[in-house]
């Protein structure tokens, strides 16, 4: 169905550049591995694709086949073709989710898909997803468990049908059964021209989904680009083997921006 | 004017009418009251003997310059309000209600669209002055364009009306630079054995949310337009559905 490509990309938060010259492709029917230690810039890689305006990319570009997506509104990308299940799905309150899914499902859809058509959807979706109807008329995320916000994300993705599903840490907050019930949907959904993005910290899933390539990002670079393999190393031995065997310096995680602990006087540590 | 309320439903409209207003509910009765039109009473008084259950739907869309709404309730009974505010151009509206012996139980919800140079202030009171008696109000709005929204209202848990509860929720979504929205929900508790709470919200819409719902395909202005609907829409459920319907098109037409 379609090629995502990344060129030298470039991006900053708050005047910090997190990603510095990411290059990549996810070609049509791959399942790609994105691994790395935390604050590396993954999450902000699939945010950057997906257009959150909280990123400004300050150079490259980001295509979708011959399409430039680098200055279009993340709408607009959806409606090209992608999706990312996020890591925090925000609750949104008074929002039924099931207006809501149906609002996404016309958005990306090509003409108006009928009431009974989407009804006959969701239906079978959350079946696949052995979730109980009833989330689907509560309001969007409230009050639902961390495994059930989980499971509506792979339920929009079954919905919406998008070409490149990036899914950021989708096995976090999921217990056993539920994560074999989503890398079953995944595996089904792979293939048939669609490609799959996966952030993830465990060889678990990866060991569900069979991913075709891995790719490794350090310091705000792909660093690495190769087989599965990857995992299973990354999994045995961390990361230190990128320092040995490629020479490159991984930079620890910016200390927090709090560092005063209950117990202590902010108003005297921030005058130190 | 004086109503005995005896049977089960009423939809009662006082177009043009500015008399005051005094709705009697006896014992042991279970009442229905829809009122439309009445933006321009100035009082309106509920009188709930002992078990009595009023369910109160009002829907307000002129001005309303001043509004005194109140209701004095017997033992055991229940007053449930649903208070659709689109008044255009003003709304001064107070409300008390007087919870005056035990088990009495008020619920008030209320949702306010202010847009233009529309000023309102809406003020919802309970007074607990009985123990085992017990509140609730939520108030959500929307703030538009230059208008002004106030919510404010005292829960008074008196001496000696132990275990009692109440509850106070005042939420508004601003929209534009310009337009003023101030809510503060006030608790006087004054007796030890009870439970009460009270949370204000003021502010835009989230980012996040706004990326949420556009990273599913929707444009930026519908997805500001359904998580709106969402403050105003829970409104719905205490109308009948051709007033149900209206306040509907009501509402998105203004949006």
């Amino acid at each position: 169905m379609a090629t995502l490509r990344i060129e030298n990309l470039h991006v900053t938060v708050e005047g910090k550049e997190i990603l510095k010259g990411v290059t990549v492709s996810i070609k049509e029917n791959e399942t790609v591995a994105l691994l790395g230690p935390n604050g590396h810039g993954k999450s902000t890689l699939l945010n950057v694709i997906m257009g959150h305006p909280r990123y400004q990319i300050t150079e490259g570009k980001i295509y979708l086949d011959d399409v430039d997506l680098t200055n279009m509104t993340t709408d607009e990308r959806a409606r090209a073709g992608l999706f990312l299940a996020l890591q925090n799905p925000s609750e949104v309150p008074g929002v039924i989710n099931s207006d809501f899914l149906r609002a996404a499902v016309n958005a990306t859809s090509e003409e108006r898909v009928s009431t009974y058509k989407f009804y006959k959807m969701l239906d079978n979706a959350t079946k696949e997803l052995k979730m109980p109807f009833d989330l689907a008329t509560r309001s969007l995320n409230e009050g639902f468990s961390g495994g059930e916000k989980k499971r509506n994300e792979i339920l929009q993705l079954l919905l919406l049908n998008p070409k490149i599903a990036m899914l950021d840490e989708i096995d976090s907050g999921l217990d056993v059964d539920a994560i074999q019930i989503v890398a079953d949907v995944i595996k089904k959904e792979k293939g048939n021209g669609r490609s799959f993005l996966v952030i993830s910290h465990y060889a678990r899933l990866f060991d569900l989904i069979q991913p075709t390539r891995a790719i490794v990002m350090i310091n705000g670079r792909i660093v690495l680009d190769g087989s599965p393999e990857l995992i299973k190393r990354i999994d045995q031995t961390g990361y230190e083997f990128i320092k040995t065997e490629l020479g490159i310096e991984i930079e620890k995680e910016d200390a927090s921006m709090n560092t005063v602990s209950i117990g202590s006087c902010a108003v005297k540590d921030s005058i130190k | 004017m004086n109503y005995l309320l005896d049977k089960e439903t009423y939809e009662l409209d006082f177009f043009s009418q500015k008399e005051e207003l005094v709705f009697n509910v006896l014992e042991n009765k279970e009442v229905s009251l829809t009122l439309l039109n009445i933006e321009e009473v100035s009082s309106i008084h509920f009188e709930l003997s002992d078990n009595a259950i009023l369910r109160l739907a009002i829907f307000a869309q002129n001005p309303v310059n001043s509004q005194k709404i109140t209701a004095n309730l017997g033992e055991n009974s229940q007053i449930i309000t649903y208070y659709a505010d689109f008044s255009v151009d003003k709304n001064k509206l107070d409300a008390s209600i007087n919870l005056n012996n035990r088990n009495a139980y008020c619920e008030w919800h209320l949702a306010s669209l202010s847009s233009k140079n529309d000023d309102k202030e809406i003020a919802v009171s309970i007074y607990h002055n009985s123990p085992m008696t017990n509140g609730r109000i939520d108030n959500y709005g929307v703030c538009k364009d230059n208008s002004k929204l106030l919510f404010s209202g005292i829960s008074h848990i008196i001496k000696g009306c132990h275990q009692s509860t109440s509850h106070q929720n005042a939420k508004i979504v601003v929209f534009d630079n310009e337009c003023k929205a101030i809510a503060k929900p006030i608790l006087k508790i004054d007796e030890n054995d009870i439970e009460a709470s009270h949370a204000a919200v003021v502010g835009k819409v989230s980012d996040d949310h706004i990326f949420y719902l556009t990273s599913r395909g929707l444009t930026k202005e519908e997805a500001k337009l359904l998580i709106t609907l969402g403050y105003l829409k829970p409104i719905l459920k205490g109308f009948n559905d051709s007033i149900g319907e209206k306040i509907n098109a009501l509402i998105e037409g203004r949006l």
